[in-house]
């Protein structure tokens, strides 16, 4: 289907900021799963602009404001195509994983840093689904469906640098620390996985020309012979509603946006997500 | 040149032109005091502070009498108008623009700055402390003069002296109305700024306020009168900035100092004499307006941003 | 003077690069019987003589806030032509293979693919900047200046101990000491054919010239400094002047539209090439650390989109990891297709299950170090170790193996050095200083020989009575003296420690340029002293400064006089 998504971040600082320079992770890809049709980034007031690709593929949009300002709204607009095809059969096997074409290709989706270090007791439960599985495909979508079934989605009940094993202790996050949770008993189990930030249209039938409030989503994949994608939060392999925009080891490598300014002291944030089915 | 130098190198002039200048005041100020008993001590102080710029409120004492005087404007480190803390803050800017000075020259900022902390500065007393702050200035402008290449550098650090002279002379000359008692402070007045025998000879032997205040505000040919200081300003900033338009003036600063001359010369000198410390007090703040001018144009951005991280 | 070398008495078994038992080595035949007739007292009148003259021109460096001159031992290191192109060769080989090196793991990663090196010990290096991955430098060069540190082991062979891409400090002193000792020992360097120095400024000059963005015909070159607090502030204001190029602070520079531009009286003026002595997490607050008041916002973006160069390249410092370290004679195979000409010093990596088995059989014997330690810290040298710290770690190195590499007990060479007044054997290094212009690593003819002045320390490096001595290449064969030559040598009256032997020192024309003029010590300023900051400094300035300090110092080598590669 073809959605197109808003996605604002506005900047309020307390005071004037002389001077802002920031990078944005708002382009989406084009890959097999979908084609950008079309995409644009404003920011108000106008900056100067270059793009880039960075070290994971993302596209990063870098801009700077040299003008006082005391607000900075940043607008990306992305009409996308998207063309999921089902989730496939688990190919790999145990074996395989410890190969050099995986072990080593993917040694940075096997790294657990604190922010996705799964807690004892999870790690206990993911050896269970372990022993159980008959290859690793399996155990990663099991994995994920005990995340989404211990785990509640509470809007607010976790930071930006809260690391998944808090989530887990409290059976309670959001989609980010969802992610990083299974993300980490994958890559405890020697599967490859990574984290994927993006949008998705929160109907389950979307209705062609109505825009609704939607939200910056992530979600995961892990390697099996390619990169297979699952929503722990909704508990479903990413169909066409989903569109990706950044990947990386964890959330500190999608951040939709980043930067520094100088001058103000403090500066607060919000954000909107709307997104519209076209097609 | 980079601006963070530039800017080091006018302060350099500035600083070094302030703890002379202000030496030569208190010289004049402590030795009226000392001779003529007449002279309401409180008074003369508070007058002298706050000729100098400094508010009663910042004081924090309301006896002001010489020791008050001589803490915060000589000794007292830190204060900012004080001399020890001029010395200070021009060995400071001299750091930073070390590679740009010659080697004698550094050695000369330094050696006087370290009289501070070693004690000989306070252990000097008045008037033997004022005596050692204008030689050691006399050394230092006698060893940039023979060792600094005439380039930019040069050419802020000259600029820095003459605004902040014309500054000070015109403190001096405020202040030398000062004075209520019996003797003329006026005297005393030119034998500070060195120029007391060029002043009798000129005038003839003839000492009267009116000569005075010609001699130290307008005197074309005396190197620490008012005009004298604010055409070699005008000078500097006309080499450090080669561009000549047809009409007017680009450069800011150079059209405040310029047009404060120009009136200083053209006006009756009654007319300045008739409230000689407001004028004065005009004469400073466009001292102040043109060093603003000056740092806007030249310097702007030298200072070191902090920047804070934001992410989400 | 001859009694002196008398009872000089090498120590055990390592490599004493004078003599060999009893026999003089040609290469120092000269050098001693130049000194042979100074006595004690005119030797050590010309040390005072040396000292004060660095006090003066203000190289020092500071301990415990006390500022002393730097200290340069006035016996010189000589080493023969011969020695000296295989250092060259070796030094330009592991240059080549490290700038091969860091252009395929920022890029493609053929190496990975290759099975010579496990992704993990790249992607895993704290210096592993992924921000850098799409900055291509405009002439393909990332190590514009590297240190290349050598040790000389028992057999005398020369080995690389570590490399240095990051930034490599201390070719100043280099320069330094060679004008310093012409002046303390001017007949004995008329007597040689030593190979100048003088000339690595217009090198680098040329070099960093060459690296400057497309299009850009007469490129402005800047120095960055992190500013007078920092300890190498004189190396980075000597390099400037002698380059005849702007010495800036991060303040000085501003980003504009993905250009670089100087702050000047006459307003922004673009900048094409930052020789920056800044470490990478302070120098650009947008992508590393926020709070840097060093650096420039900005400046990766305005690299990456090729309009300016950045010397050294961001993220080189994964090649100078000490894993790494032990893959370089892998490296040199596989990218140069040649074997490595100077060798590493053995080292086992704890993480590879045959070698942690023979490590932690003979953990008495060895010296274990951490991979992420530096400065020294963690080193544990087996043989000095108690039972219980050498259990201790042995469970470190069971629970984290691949955090430990292991070396055995290296004694490094020792040369004379004049100590308390008496010659004796100390324990040397050398670091020499290579330039990478782009078609050529020119390697300084020399380098900085670090010396472990007190005799019986450990792990020493400046902070702890570390010196340095001038290096001598010869420009030609050392031939021995004969009975005539032995004889006709008679060393020129006592000098003046201020007489200008300049000229002298340049007497050896080799292969190198002949004119170079060693800066005179007026052009030195003093070094500034750490009297504590600025009132207008703030203090987030100088703890940087400060850290940035000791990183500096904690480069320092250690040289182990009982010889341990104390050295991390």
């Amino acid at each position: 289907m073809q959605l197109r998504i808003h996605h604002t971040t506005t900047f309020t600082y307390d005071g004037k900021a002389t001077a802002s320079l920031n990078q944005a992770r708002m382009t989406p890809v084009t890959t097999p799963e979908q084609i950008v049709v079309h995409n644009r980034i404003e920011v108000s007031p106008k900056p100067w602009i270059s793009e880039y690709r960075d070290y994971f593929g993302t596209y990063v949009t870098s801009f700077e404001v040299l003008d006082p300002h005391d607000q900075l709204v940043v607008t990306a607009t992305s009409t996308v195509q998207t063309q999921r095809q089902p989730a496939s059969e688990p190919v790999l096997s145990w074996e395989d994983l410890t190969t050099h074409a995986v072990a080593d290709r993917w040694t940075e989706y096997l790294m657990r840093n604190d922010l996705v270090e799964p807690p004892d007791d999870f790690v206990e439960r993911v050896r269970r689904i372990r022993e159980d599985a008959a290859r690793p495909g399996e155990a990663a979508r099991a994995v994920c469906e005990l995340v989404y079934d211990e785990v509640e989605y509470v809007p607010g009940s976790t930071q930006v640098h809260t690391a998944a094993a808090e989530a887990w202790g409290q059976r309670a996050g959001v989609c980010q620390d969802m992610t990083h949770l299974a993300i980490g008993g994958l890559r405890k189990l020697g599967i490859p996985a990574r984290y994927v930030s993006g949008y998705h249209h929160p109907s389950a039938d979307p209705v062609v020309g109505e825009t609704v409030t939607g939200e910056s989503h992530a979600w995961l994949e892990w390697w099996d012979d390619g990169w297979h994608a699952f929503d722990p939060k909704e508990r479903i392999a990413p169909d066409d509603r989903y569109v990706s925009v950044a990947v990386g080891r964890d959330y500190s490598d999608v951040k939709p946006i980043s930067g520094i300014y100088s001058g103000a002291s403090t500066s607060e944030m919000s954000v909107e997500v709307d997104v519209t089915r076209l097609d | 040149m980079l601006s963070r130098i530039a800017e080091s190198m006018f302060w350099i002039g500035r600083y070094v032109e302030r703890a002379e200048d202000t030496a030569r005041i208190l010289d004049v100020q402590t030795q009226l005091l000392i001779e003529d008993a007449t002279i309401d001590e409180q008074e003369t102080c508070s007058g002298l502070v706050s000729i100098m710029g400094i508010e009663p409120e910042d004081l924090g004492t309301d006896t002001v009498d010489l020791s008050v005087v001589l803490d915060r404007l000589c000794y007292g480190a830190t204060h900012h108008s004080s001399i020890a803390a001029s010395i200070a803050a021009a060995r400071e800017s001299a750091r930073r623009a070390r590679e740009t000075l010659s080697v004698p020259l550094w050695e000369a900022l330094n050696t006087t700055y370290r009289a501070i902390p070693s004690g000989h500065f306070h252990s000097m007393r008045t008037p033997a402390v004022f005596q050692w702050v204008r030689e050691r200035a006399a050394l230092v402008n006698g060893t940039a003069d023979a060792t600094m290449v005439r380039d930019e550098g040069w050419h802020f650090l000259m600029l820095g002296r003459c605004v902040e002279r014309a500054d000070m002379t015109s403190r001096l000359v405020a202040t030398a109305s000062l004075s209520a008692g019996d003797e003329t402070p006026w005297s005393a007045t030119l034998r500070a700024t060195g120029g007391y025998e060029a002043f009798l000879r000129t005038y003839r032997g003839v000492e009267t306020e009116r000569a005075a205040t010609e001699f130290l505000l307008l005197d074309r040919l005396f190197p620490r009168s008012v005009v004298f200081a604010l055409t070699r300003a005008e000078q500097c900033l006309a080499n450090i900035d080669a561009t000549d338009p047809r009409a007017g003036f680009h450069n800011e600063a150079q059209r405040l100092l310029g047009r404060m001359r120009a009136e200083l010369e053209y006006r009756a000198l009654s007319e300045i004499s008739a409230d000689l410390p407001t004028e004065m007090e005009r004469l400073q703040r466009t001292c102040a307006m043109a060093t603003e001018a000056v740092t806007r144009r030249y310097f702007a951005g030298a200072e070191a941003l902090s920047w804070t991280g934001v992410s989400h | 003077m001859a009694a002196m070398f008398e009872g000089y008495g090498s120590t055990g078994p390592a490599f004493d690069e004078m003599f060999d038992g009893d026999r003089l080595r040609p290469p120092y035949q000269r050098l001693r019987h130049s000194l042979a007739e100074l006595t004690t007292p005119e030797l050590v009148s010309r040390v005072d003589a040396l000292q004060a003259g660095y006090l003066d021109q203000g190289v020092t460096f500071d301990i415990g806030g006390e500022e002393r001159a730097f200290p340069l031992d006035i016996i010189p290191r000589v080493i023969e032509m011969d020695t000296w192109s295989t250092i060259e060769r070796g030094v330009q080989q592991r240059v080549k293979t490290l700038e091969a090196f860091l252009a395929d793991v920022y890029d493609a990663g053929e190496v990975f693919d290759d099975g010579v090196i496990p992704r993990r010990v790249i992607t895993t290096s704290a210096h592993y900047h992924r921000e850098a991955a799409n900055v291509r430098p405009p002439n393909g060069v990332r190590v514009h200046v590297s240190g290349i540190d050598l040790i000389r082991d028992n057999a005398g062979e020369f080995r690389v101990l570590e490399d240095n891409v990051r930034v490599p400090s201390g070719v100043s002193y280099v320069m330094t000491n060679r004008r310093a000792i012409s002046a303390a020992l001017p007949e004995t360097i008329a007597h040689h054919r030593i190979r100048p120095v003088a000339g690595y400024p217009q090198r680098l000059l040329a070099a960093l010239r060459a690296a400057a963005p497309a299009g850009v015909t007469d490129p402005t070159v800047v120095v960055l400094t992190p500013g007078v607090y920092n300890g190498a502030y004189f190396e980075h204001a000597l390099l400037a002047r002698t380059m005849g190029v702007e010495l800036v602070e991060g303040r000085d520079l501003e980003c504009r539209r993905g250009r670089v531009m100087m702050r000047t009286t006459k307003g922004l003026e673009p900048v094409h090439v930052i020789y920056r002595r800044i470490d990478d997490e302070f120098l650009d607050p947008v992508h590393f650390r926020a709070d840097s008041v060093l650096g420039v916002p900005g400046l990766i973006d305005a690299a990456r989109a090729g309009n300016v160069t950045l010397a050294n390249a961001v993220g080189n410092g994964v090649a100078d990891d000490k894993l790494v370290y032990t893959y370089l004679p892998d490296l040199i195979r596989y990218y140069l297709d040649e074997e490595p000409t100077i060798k590493n010093v053995d080292t086992w990596r704890c993480g590879d299950d045959d070698a942690r088995e023979e490590v932690l059989d003979r953990l008495d014997e060895l010296v274990l170090k951490p991979v992420d330690g530096s400065g020294g810290k963690g080193i544990v040298i087996g043989p000095r170790a108690t039972r219980a710290e050498l259990d201790e770690l042995r469970g470190k190195i069971l629970a984290d193996p691949r955090s430990w590499i292991a070396q055995p007990v290296v004694q490094l060479s020792t040369v004379p050095t004049f100590v308390d007044n008496e010659l004796g054997p100390r324990h040397v290094d050398l670091r020499p200083f290579a330039v990478n212009d782009g078609s050529r690593v020119w390697v300084l003819p020399g380098g900085l020989t670090r010396v472990a002045l007190p005799k019986g320390e450990l792990i020493v490096n400046s902070s702890r009575g570390g010196g340095s001595k001038d290096t001598w290449v010869l420009a030609g064969p050392s031939v021995p003296l004969d009975e005539d030559e032995l004889a006709s040598i008679q060393p020129a009256a006592a000098s003046d420690a201020t007489v200008d032997a300049g000229d002298a020192v340049d007497a050896g024309d080799a292969a190198e340029e002949g004119a170079e003029q060693v800066p005179s010590p007026e052009a030195y300023p003093e070094q500034p002293t750490s009297a504590g900051p600025a009132p207008t400094e703030s203090p987030q300035v100088v703890e940087q400064e400060q850290q940035q300090q000791q990183q500096q110092q904690q480069r320092q080598v250690q040289v182990g006089s009982d010889a341990e590669v104390g050295r991390c």
